[in-house]
């Protein structure tokens, strides 16, 4: 199929004064994607999502959102739903008031009372902003987003400040919203969400992609590992590990499945109790960590 | 525009020191003339009501249209509101125009009632049009120094300190030229802010001036609206500083 991509990013620079934020960064979403802009803090993913959001102007470069200028709002924003980082609600405002205003001036329609109920705060619906706590201005502001359904959603920081429950029922809306196929922009600093969810990762470190690709892409580049510590004495290990600081084994390897059989077939010959024992991908967390260290 | 408006207009009444002040500025306007025409009229006539009135009129401009537009749009602002209205498919003109029209609507109300006042009290003015031209332009001249004052004001605190000038500026203006006319300065006086705008309400009121030298009046406050603009679109931010 041969589609326009949703969001088209080409050569985009972002400058403030003599800070350059975003280096020459392209990228394209295509429909029914979800993908995740992350990377360190300052890495230029604020700046990156501003300016696709329609909020920053590109200091050069050209961003097409659905074909269009993201500055232009008529033609782009009845299409898109914004869940900002930082709520943005007037606090003398009810919840059912705030989604309503910002409903109407969506271009979309739907109703106040089904979104309410799609993220458990129809019992807030005539509670001031003010009274609300953390995690409910969160589902407020992811609310306002997802009103009249629209074909392109951005949540930046949707789960922060969410408890587990919330976190779930974010997602499983999340979830039917792409099954009626919308188009999802995600950062968070909750990388396991990304990895489990994402369709494609950029992780931007100093104004540029340091990898970008699909989860699996990125994740095949770099070894797998294998945790684990040892209760008493054990035979020497039948594989080169390093030791870490809690007393913890872990081996990388590129070839996990063998290297856990070697290791696991090594525990059983020799009694061994293998503690904490896990085996997977490289995490996110720790190619971020990689990245942000030099 | 107008789902923005009505959000504003709910604000405005859910805070009541906003509402008080309200009310207080016509109804403490009002008052006091009626205390100067009926205690000591001597001064009153000697202040003349189109003095009056055009002061009258300004204390509602200054100290309600004006300074609230700054501190409306500061605190929008400063809590991201301004960021949550254009991140949807509203336009700048309209986002602004709603947030400020109920503001508008009710100063102009205020005035409305206290020049009503005034005439009732007083005798009325001669020439209606010419008072609702000097009126309007007035309130556009007050909205747009509003919003180039804003683009300085970076809280609704700091509106205190920041809108003091223009509010304090305009008030001596109007009170200089309303009670000591335009005979010696006239030039200065009218090109001051609210200067003009005072004399024009004057003229409407006591009448006898040619119409084509009160129209001519209306241009220095008219191009008090376009530096205010200009300042505006140069000055004013959407998002705070960072």
């Amino acid at each position: 199929m041969t589609s326009t991509p949703v969001i088209d990013v080409d050569g985009l620079n972002v400058r403030y004064g003599d800070f350059h934020a975003v280096k020459n960064l392209s990228f394209q979403v295509e429909r029914g994607e979800l993908y995740a802009l992350l990377g360190t803090n300052g890495a230029g993913k604020t700046s990156t999502l501003e300016t696709v959001e329609g909020h920053r102007a590109a200091t050069s470069g050209t961003v097409r959102v659905f074909g269009h200028s993201p500055r232009d709002r008529r033609a782009v924003r009845p299409r898109m739903g914004v869940m900002l980082q930082e709520s943005g609600f007037s606090p003398d405002l009810t919840v059912r008031e705030s989604v309503g205003l910002i409903g109407a001036l969506s271009g979309r329609a739907d109703q106040v009372g089904r979104v309410l109920g799609l993220v458990g705060l129809s019992d807030r619906a005539g509670t001031e902003v003010s009274q609300l706590s953390g995690g409910e201005k969160r589902r407020l502001d992811f609310a306002t987003a997802v009103y009249g359904t629209p074909e392109l959603i951005f949540l930046d920081e949707p789960t922060t400040g969410l408890d587990v429950q919330s976190r779930h029922a974010l997602w499983e809306a999340v979830d039917r919203l792409r099954e009626d196929g919308s188009t999802i922009v995600l950062t968070t600093h909750y990388l396991e969400e990304a990895q489990q969810r994402a369709d494609r990762i950029g992780l931007m470190h100093k104004g540029v992609f340091h990898r970008e690709g699909t989860v699996a892409e990125l994740t095949r580049t770099l070894p797998a590992e294998i945790r684990f510590s040892l209760a008493g004495p054990a035979p020497a290990l039948p594989l080169h590990a390093v030791r870490g600081s809690d007393g913890g084994f872990l081996i990388e390897t590129f070839a996990l499945q063998k290297d856990l059989h070697t290791l696991l077939r090594w525990a059983q010959d020799g009694a061994v109790e293998l503690r904490e024992l896990q085996a997977g991908p490289t995490r996110l967390d720790d190619v971020l960590r990689s990245i942000g260290g030099d | 525009m107008f789902p923005i408006a009505r959000s504003e207009l709910i604000q405005l009444f859910r805070n009541r020191a906003v509402l008080v002040t309200m009310l207080v500025i016509p109804v403490a306007s009002s008052a006091m003339y009626i205390y100067l025409h009926e205690s000591v009229p001597a001064v009153s006539a000697a202040l003349g009501l189109g003095g009056i009135a055009a002061v009258l009129m300004f204390l509602a401009m200054a100290l309600g249209l004006y300074t609230t537009a700054v501190t409306t749009l500061a605190s929008r602002r400063q809590n991201l509101f301004l960021k949550r209205l254009r991140s949807t498919a509203a336009g700048d003109a309209g986002i602004l125009s709603g947030l400020l029209l109920p503001v508008t609507a009710i100063t102009l109300v205020q005035v409305a009632v206290v020049l009503t006042v005034l005439a009732v009290v007083g005798g009325g003015p001669a020439d209606v049009p010419l008072l609702v031209a000097a009126v309007l332009a007035t309130a556009v001249m007050m909205l747009g120094l509003g919003l180039a004052t804003a683009g300085l004001t970076n809280s609704p605190e700091h509106a205190q300190v920041t809108t003091l000038p223009v509010m304090v500026g305009t008030l001596a203006v109007a009170g200089w030229v309303g009670f000591t006319g335009t005979e010696e300065l006239g030039l200065l006086k009218r090109l001051l802010p609210g200067g003009s705008a005072a004399e024009l309400v004057v003229n409407a009121w006591t009448g006898g001036a040619s119409l084509g030298d009160s129209l001519l009046l209306l241009a220095p406050t008219l191009a008090w609206v376009v530096v205010a603009v200009a300042l505006a679109a140069r000055m004013f931010r959407w998002e705070p500083r960072r």
